[in-house]
């Protein structure tokens, strides 16, 4: 390597640090068990989080049915064969406990720099935080506020012991075990997830938020996210993921089941900057989630909004069934790849119910040498009479190197439905490029504004804070992509 | 591997094994290239429904077992009856169950300005010609099971050529006509048009209602450079014809290919389009009706592949379905890597008529190279209620409305197609299949 050569790549490594500002390691006691898989594994996951048999016995009929099961290889995506023994299921830092009060500083100091606000401070006053650190969830905020109106927002272990009724009637109730590979895997050991119910008739006054953080090294993250809005209820809820930089890979195999009774309102939205690897893809973050949402009741509605910027691999389909007649989905995507990142990422809009709803809007932006995929499904059975869809998705190309590709699909068994599918995919303007830089603004600058305004029919559905957030990611991201 | 260690039930599609093929002496190369095709039809197996291309149309639709190849049909020294349109073609060729012929309206085949022979004859006097498209090098994709059977088993081969700037106003007509009921027709297209020719190429299929057929087709099509290519085929089987058809087109630089598909008959149809935008500035023009109803199945699926810059490629494919008619639509945009200045666009349309009728669209980009601009779009829907209210208001009984909307909605397809008595014969048959009942 001569002079120049390393002067090059100490910059770029420099410029990494910068670009995922997230990857740091906190030094906490851990609780783990060893790697590998099998029955006494989860059984001891389940001893440790003391559930109850029934729990326990459905973890390991999942377990079972798992390894019946073959990893699915469709998605447009590569990746080594993963050793689902050289994996540790279970690791908790040893001073875990629910309270903020009580939590490790060195955890807090750990949310604190990446934004988290477990103190109930006014900075984000607005919105109640579970935070999952590896396995457990650490801390759960505006708890009491929440129950006075009945609202129960608790991580999923603690639903278990206090809730056994609700958790076991919703649970798997939209994503069974049997529904996929990583969902059955999710189910065996999924070790936590926040837990979200909102009684008849309450509007959640504040945004519910979970923030999921990958820290031990060699471990998966397999949260479990169950939200329930009976009739008349209405929740918001933000999700968001960060993990520190490691050069192997680690599996998060996240499972969310969304339920809105008649008239219940679900917004779910995600920020996932799951650490992608660095520029040549070593390590980062296999993202194989299952997330569906079930419009059972009727004028239901359930809305995703996903911005989409980490991981190696994105492997995710939000989905809403829209069982209920009048019930509405709608699904708002940015899906951002760079490097060697690849995502393979869209939606489902599975209609039942007459007069039902689907909008979807997908946005993908790739960069480097990743490959970046849309693929959705929208399913107009017989039932779902006078159905409406509307999809638009888009692909934006910056640099030759990279790939987006689009593979929708529309299945439509009425004649009283309408459904409308629209796809583009082109190069970032050249004109609307030389038109910014003409009024003085260098090219990084110019390109990060046209993206932006690319992405804001998405952007535009996030709640503010997370908006500005998202906005903020992107730039950070698209940084050095130019040119 | 040897066919003894091969279970027939996997790789055999029943009729097409070691006896089915050709026993007549045939040029040598004919006969190295179906041996190459036989081997690849042994090792490729039988399509299932767990196959991702035939998951919408389970192979099971099609009862193989029933149908015994037809023999090919020889060369008729007198001719038979004239078709309606013949003489509004240069070139007609009529093929049936026995026999087929070759009439040369224009004495351009006497003048040597256009080359229209079997296939096997043509390898005879053209060898090197026939050697280079005979590999095909127009398919883009592996070997596919019924590609391998058309190249191993065709029982009529035709060659089409036109040599360097030949213009040929009204083309050639193929027609085929089959009736014997419990056989497999296996025809073979291979067209070339040169430097800056111009040729257009008409085909329509047709059978009785009552005879059971199936037809396995293999066309290749190759547009030289600055060249012009028109082909529609108008397909206008029997109730109880089965037809498994693959395309192969390919336009050299500055080419402009015209391709029209028309699918009316058949009870399972089964087609694939591929399109290989070659060189610069080729342009490829793919449009497609077709139109489902009782319990027809129709199942298309296009490639539109841009193997070079400055490229360009529009398709649209118009469909509708009614009682128990079930449509698929697959389409592929692939730009491949280093394909800039590529324009391509993709648009399928359906008109769903009557409830318990399905169409399923499923349309794709593969991009792989950046500057470009690559677009489709899919629609599902009935006739448009307010425009059925304007016609209803001025007197026009519902049925007839209905009809009309349906007829405007595929007009802009048949307006694509090249022959004026091919638009007629569409539009009648759409008229006919609006006022079907189930």
């Amino acid at each position: 390597m001569n002079q120049t050569e390393t002067t090059h790549k100490l910059e770029t490594d420099s410029k990494l640090v910068r670009e995922y500002q997230y990857g740091f390691v906190t030094d906490v006691d851990t609780d783990e068990l060893p790697k590998g898989l099998n029955e006494d594994i989860i059984r001891a996951i389940s001893q440790k989080k003391n559930e109850p048999v029934w729990m326990t016995e459905w973890r390991l009929k999942s377990f079972r049915r798992w390894q019946t099961m073959r990893e699915p290889r469709w998605a447009k995506v590569t990746y080594p064969e993963i050793d689902y023994q050289d994996i540790r299921y279970y690791s908790a830092p040893k001073s875990a406990s629910s309270g903020a009060a009580q939590a490790d500083p060195e955890l807090l100091k750990t949310f604190e720099r990446l934004g988290i606000p477990l103190y109930e401070r006014d900075r984000l006053a607005g919105v109640a935080v579970d935070a999952v650190f590896d396995s457990v969830s650490v801390a759960t905020t505006h708890r009491e506020m929440l129950a006075e109106k009945g609202i129960i927002f608790c991580s999923m272990s603690e639903a278990i012991q206090e809730h056994p009724e609700l958790v076991r009637k919703y649970l798997g109730s939209v994503v069974p075990p049997s529904d996929n590979f990583f969902a059955a895997l999710n189910s065996a050991v999924f070790s936590d997830g926040s837990f979200c119910y909102i009684p008849k008739g309450v509007r959640c006054p504040v945004e519910l938020s979970t923030y999921f953080r990958i820290n031990a090294r060699d471990t998966g993250q397999f949260e479990r996210t169950l939200i329930v809005a009976e009739e008349d209820a209405y929740v918001s809820y933000i999700e968001g993921c960060t993990a520190p930089m490691r050069d192997t890979n680690q599996l998060h195999a996240a499972v969310v089941e969304l339920v809105a009774l008649d008239r219940a309102q679900i917004k779910y939205s995600t920020v996932q900057n799951w650490y992608a690897g660095d520029e040549k893809g070593h390590g980062g973050i296999y993202n194989f989630v299952t997330k569906r949402g079930h419009c059972r009741g009727a004028h239901s509605k359930i809305s995703w909004t996903q911005v989409e910027v980490g991981a190696a691999i994105t492997w995710k389909y939000p989905s809403v069934i829209l069982e209920g007649d009048h019930s509405v989905g709608e699904f708002y995507s940015v899906a951002f790849t760079n490097n060697r990142m690849q995502a393979d990422t869209g939606t489902k809009m599975i209609h039942i119910g007459a007069h039902t709803k689907s909008t979807i809007i997908s946005k993908g932006i790739s960069a480097g040498e990743s490959a970046n995929s849309y693929r959705g499904l929208v399913q107009i059975l017989p039932s779902a009479q006078h159905a409406r869809n509307h999809t638009c998705c888009d692909s934006m190309l910056i640099g030759d190197k990279c790939s987006a590709n689009t593979y929708p699909v529309i299945e439509a068994e009425t004649s009283t439905a309408i459904t409308e599918h629209e796809a583009t995919t082109s190069k970032i303007s050249e004109e609307q490029l030389f038109y910014v830089q003409s009024r003085g603004i260098d090219e990084e600058s110019a390109t990060s504004l046209i993206v932006n305004g690319f992405c804001k029919d998405v952007f535009k559905e996030l709640p503010l804070e997370f908006s500005v957030e998202a906005i903020k990611l992107l730039e950070l991201k698209l940084e050095h992509s130019v040119g | 591997m040897t066919t003894a260690q091969l279970d027939p039930a996997v790789v055999m599609v029943p009729g097409f094994d070691e006896s089915a093929r050709p026993a007549a002496a045939e040029p040598d190369l004919i006969t190295a290239r179906r041996e190459a095709a036989f081997k690849q039809y042994l090792e490729l197996p039988m399509p299932t429904a767990r196959d991702e291309e035939w998951r919408r149309t389970d192979p099971a639709l099609i009862p193989f077992e029933r149908f015994k190849p037809a023999e090919a049909p020889r060369r008729r020294a007198a001719p038979s009856g004239a078709g309606p349109w013949d003489d509004t073609f240069d070139v007609v060729v009529s093929v049936d169950d026995t026999g087929f012929e070759i009439r040369d309206n224009a004495g351009l085949l006497a003048q040597g300005g256009l080359t229209v022979q079997p296939l096997a004859e043509a390898a005879q006097r053209h060898p090197a010609l026939i050697e280079r498209y005979l590999q095909g090098p127009a398919r883009v994709k592996h070997p596919r099971k019924f590609s391998a059977l058309g190249d191993a088993f065709w029982r009529f081969g035709l060659f089409i050529h036109a040599p360097a700037k030949a213009i040929i106003p009204r083309g050639v007509l193929i027609r085929y006509t089959h009736a014997q009921s419990g056989r497999s027709v296996v025809p073979r297209l291979l067209a070339v048009v040169e430097d800056q020719a111009e040729l257009t190429i008409a085909e329509h299929y047709e059978s009785p209602d009552d005879a059971e057929l199936l037809a396995i087709t293999t066309r290749e099509l190759y547009a030289g450079p600055g060249a012009t290519l028109r082909a529609a085929s108008l397909q206008e089987w029997g109730a109880r014809t089965y037809h498994i058809g693959e395309d192969w087109v390919r336009a050299e630089r500055d080419a402009r290919i015209e391709w029209v598909t028309l699918l009316l008959g058949g009870q399972v149809s089964k087609m694939m389009v591929s399109c290989d935008v070659h060189e610069p500035n080729a342009q490829a023009y793919l449009s497609g009706l077709f139109f489902a109803n009782r319990t027809q199945h129709v199942d298309q699926k296009t490639l539109q592949l841009h193997t070079a810059p400055n490229t360009y490629s529009n398709l649209l494919y118009k469909g509708a379905v009614k009682d128990q008619g079930h449509s698929v639509y697959q389409g592929i945009i692939d730009a491949a890597p280093g394909a800039i200045k590529v324009d391509a666009y993709q648009m399928n349309n359906n008109l769903i008529l009557t409830e318990g009728a399905r169409a399923d669209s499923l349309p794709g980009l593969e991009i792989d190279a950046d500057d470009l601009k690559c677009s489709h779009g899919a629609t599902f829907g009935n006739l448009d209620q307010n425009q059925l209210f304007y016609l209803r208001a001025r007197g026009l009984p519902e049925a007839e409305a209905r009809q009309l909307l349906v007829m405007a909605f595929f007009e802009e397809v048949i307006a694509r197609v090249p022959h004026e008595f091919m638009r007629e014969r569409v539009r009648e048959d759409v008229r006919r299949k609006c006022g079907d009942a189930a």
